[in-house]
């Protein structure tokens, strides 16, 4: 039986996840779980402690253990810490010996993407089987490379052998803040769903539960629930940035804000894509000029 | 007990057998006459038992209620008609004359009448007022069981073991007794004493029909109460309908059913049933078109002997072997929901219907569901899903069925519901969009379903399960007898469990983190945790609740709409004179759908409640508002308050001067306290105001105090203890004058005073006190005195050790000059706002005036409020705009060559949503939004001439910035970018446009009036930079239509106009006065600009400002000519007062010598434009150029530099006009 469906035991840590529930997944009690199932838990309770920014921890953790999925991780947290290249070798030789690896090609998946190579990555995940972690990753680079299209399919192939998941929910929501219409609503649904049961509740599902509000052009429960979430967590990176964005839309100055993203993360993707529209703009402006100079 | 799906009972009595049984038709009450005698009288809505009659000998049978006078009658084995008072709890009289058992009695709906039915065959007819038999009706061979009275028409029906059912007429006994009274008293008497047979041989009463069919005995028979039908039930175990017209009667049908003799039958009052009761111990509901049985409720061991029905609500009653039960046949809550504003609903006729809050109005039908469940069952619950508009119906038909059904967009009258799904459940609820809950009791399963119908997940809800509710996002609550549980859907488990008992019902509040739990007696409030927060009994049943935006829950009971706080505190807010099912609560309406399942608005006053909740969260701004514009002086607020430890806050309230000083004490406002002891000037309130002020600290209050009670030794303890001794010595002599020795000698030694002491010795004979107290001062002298005055000697005494003199205390501080507080007075910061010292809190605040800059008076307030509001459509608009609908735009070909990947399947990036933008859209902003800057640039330059971009780069990067957002996805990669339109409803990608931070409506509310702002307040560097910032803006945005075209090209106007006005001045005020004294071409420049200044199109009370301005600075430099120009001007306008005096001051002065001392180029008369540039007047004729976007006039030398208004645009370039609207 599949160890993360309804039934299974590895439900909850894998939907604290996914919800971003980071913590929850760190502190999970992992002893009661059968020994086929450890290993899966293991490397999720990893793959969070790298989300919470504890890369180097896991990276020794890994040191020198062998097995495809222990190695995928370790792939995974050296390119956190920034060494790309040695993260893209290890993968690459992974994508190479065990493809057939669900976590190999989650985690490989991710690591090409992040690094640019976005068709080995989806080379590497279409090979899955009947892992939803997969799809939704195909649905996260179709989106990123704008195949909307593309990912429209894959989640409703998706939904046809797993209605039920979390995950196939996030995805269509990701696909349908893309479409927007009538999806905005529904995908704000799927997030507010999960930002307000306490059970489910995290920052980042709050900040998506707001991206959805500015969508719908709800602009004071954008801002709250914004608000909320950097509350929780001053440094979410994507909660200033989107707070930011609503600042502007309300037509307030952003520069507080546009500083605390610049030490939060200054490689926000905001901040790279705004300082270089800021070099077009200088450049574009050079071929006006007037006729006569100001006097 | 029985299994009565659907009977709803509402009270039972136990007692001896309940032969008869009556409605009160207005208050809640239910007469029953017993087989033991006594007549009892109960409040079925309380259950108690109101009074006792026992005057009959033997059983009693009939009883009745008169419908308007405080009157019952009743007829029992004793042969004897009583009719009583229930006020005064007296039998006022009997009807004698029956001759066997009375069998029932009843009251005629008009007429002062009553029928009887006896075992003596007859059925008599009597007048209760004069207490006389108006009519002996015989006919019937065997006991009359039953006779009444139509409730229309002159008939009675009646029914007899003779296995007949007789309608008689009684027309001719009406006649007889209302006829006018033009006969003569024998005539009368002879009439009267005819009995039955007038002068025509009629009788006063005669049979009409003899309905024959039952072949027993018949128990009982009615009339319908609109339709000419009858219902009888007899020993023969059978229900029949007749029917009858002018002339004649028939048998309709038979009800079978019952298989024990059938005692007693009546008609529904409002719907098409028959209900029936019987030996068989059973109540039987007939369908009385269709005649077939609808339902039937059992009891175990007792048989009901007689069965009636509440002439108004929807209530019945039935007596039986043990007594009596009063019941319904169904809920009459009618199903409802409620989502943000709109009410969704099940009528009677079952149609769902949705009523707005905000427009109270009512929907058309939306939906039919006469389909769902039993004809005669009404739906229970309605669960609404805003995101599928789609309902969930539950009937309690069939076991329980539930129903899952879209609703229309548009109510188009009863429609059948096309596509709906079903199955069985006992309660169904939506737990998320896509998922609903049903709970079976009967398998004791909770089954998750998704939309399709098809279970997803079910479980086993804790034992016992009888209800489910909506439990926050993700879970359920579950209702068990005695505890409700949280259960969280996902991990399937209990997560809290609260011990309430018989919860019925579940209001969440509207910020869903806290609920109402309703049981039949009791309100619990929880937190979404399922944490309890209060609870409150209720004598009274609670019928529903509703919260409140600020979290005040109301609920009704079946008399009261009444509130409750989270802390718990309640009271009633209104009365209700009829059962109401609140829904929502906004401002001074109350919204209830009544028993008739129709909406309706209760006005209530929210003040104490309002007032309540502030007070517990201390938001005093509130509270001082409800007490300023309401009248909320009560005892209960008083008391209220004091409970609550605000004393000062119920000072504020009160008159009553003893409570005034309780409270006052209680808050340590020795003031009011003073004031009140004065006004009542008790000793005891004197006492006690000593005591708080003592510790206070307030001495002289405390000085006053024991001045008014008298206590002198106390008075000269406190001068002693602060020091004052002046008046202790004023004591001192008082104590003389008073003759009391005790006090004196008190004083005397507070004072030090040795030798008054010594003299009160003497006086009082005491002279070895007097001596020892001088030897011990050292006072020989003294000593001596005494000694000579005893005739003793110093040998002949034996004096104790003597300690050392007494030195009275001396105080360190003189206090007595000063009151030393000890306490610090409480005056309230809620005091405080009451005597207005609190800044800020003054309620007017919102109309505080803006300073003004130039110190002037508000110059023409009311006339720039009316401004503001209009200003776009006010500015004038002779501005030729040329250039501006110079045909289609050239819109600049995207060079860039896009890849059509629209039906490519393959790998490879597609399209984002930004470049979309920049195709679909011919605006500049749209490009802008997309990020592609140069095509944007290329359409301005275009359109406007646009040439020098730096200026709108602020503005390029705010549009682009606010176009995407970023939604974190999966962990490790970087966020997903999304695409912020502002065509909501939109999801054809060649129509997505992207969203424009501080679009026209913005500028014109925010922008302009803060330009505005700076104007008046003089700041034109800051107004300068707004009205520039608002011309930016507005060349890089887009507008929804033409008139919102036509309303930015007045803005753009404006702010120009604004821009050239501020400019000149900003020039004119470069020149110091220095350097104007120097050069007298200075001085002439300066006067030119401030001339200029008030050319521009400005908004007047601005102008007027100009004018002032210009005019003062004409007057200075003995320019009258100029100045009596601008002071006519500024009267022309009409302005304040402060103006026009000094305008009219000017004038007077400057007609006395129309003559300007120095020559500028200023001619008042010409139609000239200033040049934004050179700021020189540009006549009219002459040639001249303009900036194509904001219309700023300039010499043509200026053609070819950038415009100085605007600061992108090359003046004199004509482009194709700016477009914003595409």
């Amino acid at each position: 039986m599949d160890p993360f469906s309804a039934e299974g035991e590895l439900i909850n840590i894998h939907n604290h996840f996914h919800q971003g529930q980071y913590q929850d997944v760190v502190d999970f009690d992992t002893s009661s779980l059968s020994s086929e199932n450890a290993l899966p838990a293991r490397v999720l309770q990893l793959r969070a402690q790298i989300a919470l920014g504890h890369a180097e921890d896991v990276l020794a953790d890994v040191q020198g253990v062998t097995g495809p999925e222990l190695e995928a991780v370790g792939a995974l947290a050296e390119y956190t810490t920034g060494d790309v290249d040695s993260a893209v070798k290890t993968v690459e030789k992974l994508a190479q010996s065990s493809a057939d690896n669900a976590t190999v090609q989650v985690l490989g998946g991710i690591v090409l993407q992040a690094a640019g190579k976005s068709d080995e990555a989806l080379a590497l995940l279409s090979q899955h089987s009947g892992n939803l972690e997969a799809v939704t990753l195909i649905v996260q680079i179709h989106l990123q490379q704008n195949r909307n299209d593309l990912a429209v399919k894959e989640v409703a192939a998706a939904r046809r052998w797993a209605q039920d998941s979390v995950l196939v929910n996030l995805a269509e929501s990701w696909v349908g803040l893309r479409l927007g219409g009538e999806k905005y609503q529904q995908a704000f649904y799927v997030f507010e769903e999960l930002a307000q049961a306490p059970s489910t509740s995290s920052v980042r599902s709050l900040v998506s539960q707001a991206v959805a509000e500015l969508h719908l052009g709800r602009i004071e429960e954008a801002q709250s629930a914004l608000e909320q979430a950097l509350q929780k967590e001053p440094d979410f990176a994507d909660a200033i940035a989107n707070l930011l964005v609503l600042t502007v839309i309300t037509g307030k100055d952003p520069k507080a804000l546009t500083s605390s993203l610049e030490q939060v993360d200054a490689h926000h993707p905001l901040l790279t894509d705004l300082a270089e529209k800021s070099e077009l703009f200088d450049k574009a402006a050079t071929k006006y000029k007037p006729k006569v100079a100001a006097a | 007990m029985q299994a009565n799906s659907g009977m709803l009972t509402k009270f039972e009595s136990k007692s001896s057998r309940a032969k008869g049984i009556a409605f009160h038709p207005k208050r809640p009450w239910i007469l029953v006459s017993l087989h033991s005698s006594t007549i009892q009288l109960w409040d079925y809505r309380m259950g108690t038992l109101i009074d006792r009659f026992e005057e009959h000998d033997g059983p009693v049978r009939g009883v009745d209620f008169h419908k308007t006078q405080p009157l019952f009658v009743s007829g029992g084995d004793d042969y004897k008609i009583k009719v009583w008072s229930y006020q005064t709890r007296r039998c006022l009289f009997t009807l004698n004359g029956h001759l066997d058992y009375i069998r029932t009695v009843f009251f005629h709906h008009e007429l002062p009448w009553i029928v009887s039915a006896s075992d003596d065959q007859t059925i008599r007819i009597w007048n209760w007022q004069n207490r006389s038999l108006l009519c002996t009706m015989t006919g019937h061979n065997h006991y009359a069981m039953c006779a009444q009275f139509h409730p229309k028409e002159d008939l009675v029906v009646s029914a007899s073991l003779d296995q007949s059912v007789r309608v008689w007429d009684i027309s001719g006994l009406r006649k007889k007794h209302s006829a006018p009274t033009s006969m003569t008293f024998e005539d009368q008497v002879a009439r009267s004493n005819a009995n039955q047979t007038d002068m025509f041989g009629n009788t006063d009463a005669v049979v009409k029909f003899v309905l024959e069919g039952h072949d027993r005995g018949v128990n009982w028979v009615a009339f319908h109460p609109t339709m000419p039908l009858i219902v009888s039930a007899g020993d023969d175990r059978l229900v029949k309908l007749w029917r009858m017209s002018e002339t004649k009667a028939w048998e309709v049908d038979t009800c079978r059913g019952h298989f024990q003799n059938a005692s007693g039958c009546l008609f529904h009052p409002h719907q098409d049933l028959i209900l029936s009761a019987g030996e068989d111990k059973t109540i039987r509901v007939w369908d009385l078109n269709k005649r077939t049985a609808v339902n039937s409720f059992k009891r175990e061991n007792d048989r009901f002997w007689v069965i009636a029905a509440h002439p108004e609500i929807n209530l019945f009653a039935a007596g039986h072997d043990n007594g009596v039960m009063v019941f319904k046949l169904e809920r009459e809550r009618p199903a409802s929901a409620v989502h943000q504003n709109t009410l969704f609903y099940i009528t009677k006729e079952k149609h769902v219907r949705s009523f707005d809050f905000q427009k109270n109005v009512e929907s058309p039908t939306l939906l039919s569901l006469k389909k769902l469940g039993s004809p005669w069952v009404p739906p229970r619950t309605l669960s609404y899903n805003p995101a599928e508009r789609s309902v969930l119906v539950t009937s309690s038909a069939d076991g329980g069925s539930y129903e899952l059904i879209n609703l229309p967009r548009d109510g188009s009258g009863a429609v059948e519901p096309t596509e709906s799904k079903r199955g069985q459940g006992n309660s169904a609820v939506f737990v998320a969009r896509n998922r609903f809950a049903v709970l079976n009791t009967a398998s004791q399963n909770v089954d998750i379903k998704d939309l399709t119908n098809n279970t997803t997940r079910s479980f086993k809800p804790p034992h016992g399960t009888t209800d489910i509710y909506f439990g926050g996002t993700g879970n359920l609550l579950i209702i068990t007898p005695t505890a409700v549980h949280l259960y969280d859907i996902q991990q399937k488990k209990s997560i809290a469990e609260l011990s309430v008992t018989g919860v019925k019902y579940v209001v969440w509040s509207n910020d869903g983190l806290y609920a109402a739990l309703l049981s039949k007696h009791n309100v619990t409030i929880i937190t979404k945790s399922l944490e309890q927060v209060s609870t409150l009994h209720e004598t009274i049943r609670i019928k529903s609740a509703t919260w409140d935006d600020a979290g005040v829950l109301l609920y009704s009971t079946l008399n009261h709409v009444k509130y409750t706080l989270l802390n718990g505190d309640n009271g009633i807010v209104r009365t209700l004179d009829q059962t109401v099912y609140l829904v929502r609560v906004k401002g001074r309406n109350v919204y209830c759908l009544d028993r008739a399942a129709k909406p309706k608005v209760l006005q209530i006053d929210p003040t104490e409640y309002r007032f309540k909740l502030a007070l517990v969260k201390r938001n005093y701004e509130e509270m001082l508002h409800i007490i300023q514009n309401s009248s909320l002086v009560g005892q209960s607020i008083i008391s209220y308050l004091q409970k609550k430890g605000y004393p000062e806050i119920a000072l504020q309230f009160v008159q009553d001067p003893t409570t005034r000083f309780e409270l006052a004490i209680e808050c340590g406002n020795l003031e009011v306290a003073v004031e009140m002891s004065k006004q009542l000037d008790r000793p005891k309130l004197w006492t006690r105001l000593s005591t708080e002020a003592l510790a206070h600290g307030s001495h002289s209050i405390v000085e006053m105090c024991y001045k008014k009670l008298k206590h002198f030794d106390k008075l000269s303890f406190l001068y002693l203890t602060t020091g004052d001794e002046g008046k202790l010595a004023k004591m001192a002599k008082i104590a003389e004058h008073r003759g009391d020795f005790t006090s004196r000698f008190q004083n005397a030694l507070y004072l030090g005073d040795v030798e008054d002491r010594i003299q009160m010795f003497k006086e009082i004979d005491l002279y070895p006190l007097a001596y020892a107290t001088a030897k011990s001062h050292g006072l020989e002298e003294e000593c001596q005195s005494i000694l000579e005055a005893t005739g003793l000697t110093e040998e002949q005494l034996t004096l104790p050790q003597l300690g050392a003199p007494l030195t009275p205390p001396k105080p360190v501080v003189p206090t007595y000059k000063a009151d030393w507080p000890t306490k610090a007075a409480s005056q309230s910061f809620f005091e405080k706002a009451l005597l207005g010292q609190v800044e800020g809190l003054s309620l007017e605040d919102e109309t505080s005036a803006p300073t003004n800059g130039f110190g002037l008076d508000d110059a023409g307030d009311e006339e720039t409020g009316a401004k503001r509001t209009g200003a776009l459509v006010d500015v004038d608009d002779d501005e030729d705009a040329a250039g501006w609908d110079l045909g289609d735009d050239i819109v600049p070909e995207v060079e860039e060559g896009f890849v059509n990947v629209e039906s490519a399947d393959a790998g490879g990036a597609g399209l984002s949503e930004a470049d979309l933008w920049a195709r679909n859209s011919p605006l500049a902003v749209d490009h802008v939004a997309g990020g592609s800057f140069d095509t944007a640039m290329q359409l301005l330059n275009r359109q406007v001439g646009a040439v020098n971009f730096a200026p709108l780069k602020p503005r390029f990067l705010e549009v682009f910035e606010s176009s995407k957002t970023y939604l974190p996805a999966s962990a490790g990669l970087p966020p997903l970018v999304n695409y912020v339109r502002r065509t909501l409803d939109e999801s054809d990608p060649r129509k997505v446009l992207p969203i424009i931070p501080r679009d026209l409506e913005y500028l014109a509310t925010n922008d302009l009036q803060r330009g505005y702002d700076f104007m008046k307040t003089n700041k034109l560097e800051d107004c300068q930079r707004v009205f520039k910032g608002i011309l930016h803006a507005v060349l890089v945005n887009a507008v929804s239509s033409e008139s919102e075209v036509a309303e930015a090209k007045k803005l753009i106007t404006s702010a120009s106009e604004y821009l050239v006005a501020v400019a000149i001045e900003l020039a004119r005020r470069k020149f110091t006065p220095d350097m104007i004294s120097q050069n007298p071409s200075n001085l002439k420049r300066s006067l030119e600009l401030s001339a200029y200044f008030t050319i521009p199109k400005i908004e007047v009370p601005h102008r007027q400002l100009a004018l002032l301005n210009a005019m003062n600075l004409a007057m200075r430099s003995k320019n009258y000519s100029t100045a009596l120009s601008f002071a006519n001007r500024i009267l022309a306008n009409g302005a304040n007062p402060k103006i026009m005096e000094s305008a009219k001051k000017t004038k007077a002065q400057c007609e006395r010598n129309p003559h300007d001392a120095v020559e500028i180029e200023f001619d008042q008369f010409a139609e000239f434009e200033i040049c934004a540039a050179s700021h020189t007047p540009i006549y009219s004729g002459t040639a001249y150029e303009e900036c194509a976007f904001d219309g700023a006039k300039y010499h043509t030398k200026f053609k070819g530099t950038v415009c100085t208004v605007c600061e992108v645009c090359e003046v004199g370039k004509h482009g194709s006009g700016l477009k914003l609207f595409a």
